[in-house]
């Protein structure tokens, strides 16, 4: 097969402990390795950055809410139309373009892995329609328990194998790769038009704790022995004061597992406010950023807004009818039968609002002041946040002083009196950088045993080349360059072939599907089990053999087998 | 100027165009105007014979004559800021989208969408006119904000939906849901209709026909004296969409609970 070696590359590989080194990849069979013949094609890297293919560890890409999104917004659907050109379909769309439109902007911008950041179980299989959809990056999709019956009875009754077991049996059924709790506790309640405040206050009818259902989820997520850690958005999104919420939830979290994290808690943003109202609503992303340095089995990643248009979507549904009741514009609502919720409403972020401007500076705040790069990815929460196609602007802002102050001084000049965010000198380098976008979600998602995320023999050959020359470059001043840099690769590889370079996408991709599948002893096998089947027959709309989510929908699956420990 | 398009025979005339590039500003120089034939980009002088007559120095000095078989010509005059279309016959879909100033005269029958979103300008159809004419767009809040849109004949189902400003004059009779969502502007319509104005908050509506199936979520607020085409009318008015705390006013002529909506029908 194909033989590729990048010659003169200048290379940052966190996980092999490259630290910026002009060297040479060889690349055989859609794998890095040790060397390659005479014949292989030759790339010339010319001394720029070239990294591990990108990682986006949480964002909505796919999916039923997304599609939503697309359909209820004919405005954003006239944003961002390109004609069809060579492999490339047409496409259109900003804030939630079509798959397409996400795949080739991605994989313009170098990434070749994208976590889809919630999907409603029952709704599995239009998501995996969609990953197929979306075809130059491999998929992962973050499955939502937050408001499953099953889960919450288990908790009731502290049976934390039991909760482990319905997680094994939905995470194959589905072909899902992780726990997502979205809220947890607080889209049951939205059932019946109540919320939880804090992770103390009781689930109606259930009578459980968010703090109960996260505990147990935790520890059943490691007694399944799964990849990634339970992937938690706290409660009380969105709320000024949430940052105790969010403090007492980093408190919960027991360190399990010496891979990774036990524990990541996506969007932090949106959950480091103080105040008490949106009028003294402030950053509280210092005592945040200390909470997480504190608790090395903590992850996080940043939820970064950037002002313009987007649209919000997310599974925590009580949420958004709060964002609606601020806006009073289009919005909807949904709840999914035993399991979840969700709710999308558009937004614009303003920079003559000082509540966005306050929410622009926690972000960047969170990224300079959580001191380890391994422990806070990138992220915008894309689309909630903005756009996944601002990535190269944050980048750019957590790279140069200068450029955030010539930001702020465009803010509402208020800003200042609520941010800590002028006081604070940190630059982040190359190094910190090729963490926070790819080395850190590998180990984070415990993906690096399928070699995503570094460019040692042995792993996927997905790699991106930026035309950004690190030797010469001095992103603090020339951050213009940086940005246009990390905008658009050179090349970007995907398993050994070139899938886009300068800007235009020039092959039909073939993504794969990441899930998992967790044996567990026949004791603890669900589809047998009375009280689970009775759940189907009595509550759901669906039948329970016809709701696993048949192989056909995952034309190339890769399937992350675990053991559990029960 | 004046430049008259001709459609030529074509082999496949089921096929629609994509025509939003037919709008006068486009046809001030010598510009490459191209269109779609399904997914097939064309050139103008594929589609139609071309004859351009006088010149112009500004869009509002140009005129487009559209002639022959044009029923499935869609988005003529999308974004148009100036000028003046006619259409000898029927129009396609989409007519006058967006459109901000200007004048189209459509001599026959338009499509659904006439003067979607439109924000000013005058559009006149004077047969009848699809579903959807003067609405918002699916999944839009705010319809047409301005201008005007006249229809001699009739129109179809959701007659300006989210209608927020400018005036849509109906003299022939609406189908069903007309006028739903209004927020804003005038809506006139001669003839008969189904279940006016639900969910309206603001705007004026007038039925100087039969209204059937009223919607129960008006509040009477009297009688009211109107003049529509010489004759002067006694109206009943009514305030609402109660349902949605709405101000606006529905003035009817007669009403008809016959529990004929179209959908029993």
């Amino acid at each position: 097969m194909s033989e590729f070696l990048i010659r003169n590359a200048y290379v940052i590989d966190p996980l092999s402990g490259i630290k910026g080194e002009i060297m040479d990849i060889a690349i055989r069979n859609g794998r890095i390795a040790e060397e390659v013949g005479s014949n292989a094609e030759v790339i010339d890297a010319d001394h720029c950055l070239t990294l591990p293919g990108g990682i986006d560890s949480h964002s909505h890409v796919c999916g039923t809410k997304v599609n939503f999104g697309r359909y209820m917004s004919p405005e954003d659907m006239r944003a961002g139309r390109t004609a069809r050109k060579g492999v490339m379909h047409v496409t259109s769309g900003y804030s939630v373009p079509t798959t397409f439109g996400n795949s080739y902007r991605y994989s313009v911008m170098g990434y070749t892995t994208v976590l889809e950041g919630a999907m409603a179980p029952l709704e599995a299989r239009h998501t995996h329609e969609e990953f197929t959809a979306t075809p130059h990056q491999d998929m992962l999709a973050n499955t939502l328990f937050d408001g499953n019956w099953s889960i919450m009875e288990a908790v009731r009754e502290k049976d934390m194998k039991r909760a482990a077991a319905v997680v094994a049996w939905t995470l194959s059924a589905v072909k899902g790769f992780a726990i997502k709790l979205t809220n947890p506790g607080g889209t049951e309640a939205w059932g019946w038009g109540e919320d939880v405040h804090s992770i103390q206050d009781q689930v109606p009818h259930f009578g459980v704790t968010p703090a109960e259902i996260i505990q147990t989820m935790i520890r059943a997520n490691e007694l399944l022995n799964l990849p990634h850690s339970v992937h938690l958005h706290c409660n009380a999104l969105g709320v000024p004061g949430n940052y105790r919420t969010t403090l007492d939830t980093i408190d919960l979290v027991p360190d399990l597992n010496d891979k990774r994290q036990s524990l990541y808690l996506t969007h932090l943003q949106f959950h480091s406010y103080g105040g008490s109202t949106w009028k003294d609503i402030s950053s509280k992303s210092e005592d945040i950023a200390r909470a997480v340095n504190n608790k090395p089995a903590v992850a996080i990643d940043m939820g970064q807004i950037m002002f313009g248009r987007t649209t919000t979507m997310t599974a925590d549904g009580p949420m958004e009818f709060k964002l609606y009741m601020l806006h009073h514009n289009k919005w909807s609502n949904h709840d999914v039968e035993l399991e979840t919720g969700s709710g999308i409403i558009p937004v614009y972020y303003s920079r003559k609002s000082l509540v966005n401007c306050v929410m622009w500076a926690i972000g960047i705040e969170l990224a300079l002041l959580v001191k380890d790069p391994w422990r806070c990815m990138l992220s915008t929460d894309n689309p909630n946040g903005a756009p996944f196609v601002k990535y190269p602007e944050i980048i750019a802002l957590l790279m140069s002083r200068r450029f955030r102050e010539n930001e702020i001084a465009l803010l509402d000049p208020r800003t200042a009196h609520y941010v800590p965010l002028p006081a604070i000198d940190r630059e982040l380098d190359w190094y910190d950088i090729a963490v926070m976008t790819r080395a850190g979600q590998a180990k984070a998602l415990g993906i690096t045993g399928i070699g995503k995320g570094y460019l040692a023999p042995g792993a996927e050959a997905d790699i991106a080349i930026y035309p950004l020359k690190p030797e010469s470059l001095d992103p603090s001043a020339e951050y213009q360059q940086v940005m246009a840099g990390f905008g658009k690769t050179r090349y970007t590889i995907k398993r050994g072939r070139v899938v886009a370079r300068d800007g235009d996408v020039v092959v039909e991709g073939a993504n794969s599907t990441i899930w998992t599948r967790s044996t567990v002893p026949p004791g603890y096998d669900l589809s047998v089990d009375p009280e689970f089947m009775k759940k189907f027959e009595q509550y759901y709309t669906v039948r329970m053999s016809n709701y696993p989510v048949q192989d056909v929908y995952l034309p190339r699956g890769i399937c992350i087998p675990t053991e559990a420990s029960l | 100027m004046r430049v008259i398009l001709r459609t030529k025979p074509r082999k496949k005339p089921f096929i629609p165009i994509e025509a939003e590039t037919i709008i006068p500003q486009n046809f001030l120089r010598k510009n490459d105007v191209r269109v779609y034939e399904g997914n097939k980009e064309r050139r103008l002088e594929e589609i139609f014979y071309i004859t351009t007559e006088g010149p112009a120095v500004s869009p509002d000095q140009v005129e487009i004559v559209l002639s022959g078989e044009t029923g499935n010509i869609k988005r003529v005059g999308e974004y148009m800021n100036a000028g003046r279309i006619v259409v000898e016959g029927d129009i396609g879909m989409h007519c006058g989208n967006f459109m901000s100033a200007g004048e189209i005269v459509i001599k026959g029958n338009a499509d659904a969408w006439l003067g979607r979103e439109m924000r000013g300008g005058t559009i006149r159809c004077e047969g009848n006119a699809g579903h959807y004419c003067a609405a918002g767009y699916r999944g839009e809040k705010r319809g047409m904000r301005g201008g005007l849109v006249e229809v001699m004949g009739s129109a179809g189902d959701f007659t300006a939906e989210y209608l927020c400003g400018g005036e849509v004059r109906i003299h022939g009779d609406c189908g069903d849901l007309p006028g739903v969502e209004m927020r804003g502007g005038n809506l006139t319509i001669g003839g008969h209709c189904h279940r006016p104005c639900g969910n309206m908050t603001g705007g004026t509506c007038m039925v100087f026909g039969r209204v059937h199936d009223m919607l129960p979520t008006f509040r009477g607020a009297g009688n009211e004296e109107r003049e529509y085409r010489g004759q002067r009318c006694q109206m009943m008015l009514y305030k609402g969409d109660a349902a949605n705390r709405g101000k606006g006013s529905l003035l009817v002529k007669n009403i008809e609970q016959d529990g004929l909506s179209p959908k029993k029908k």
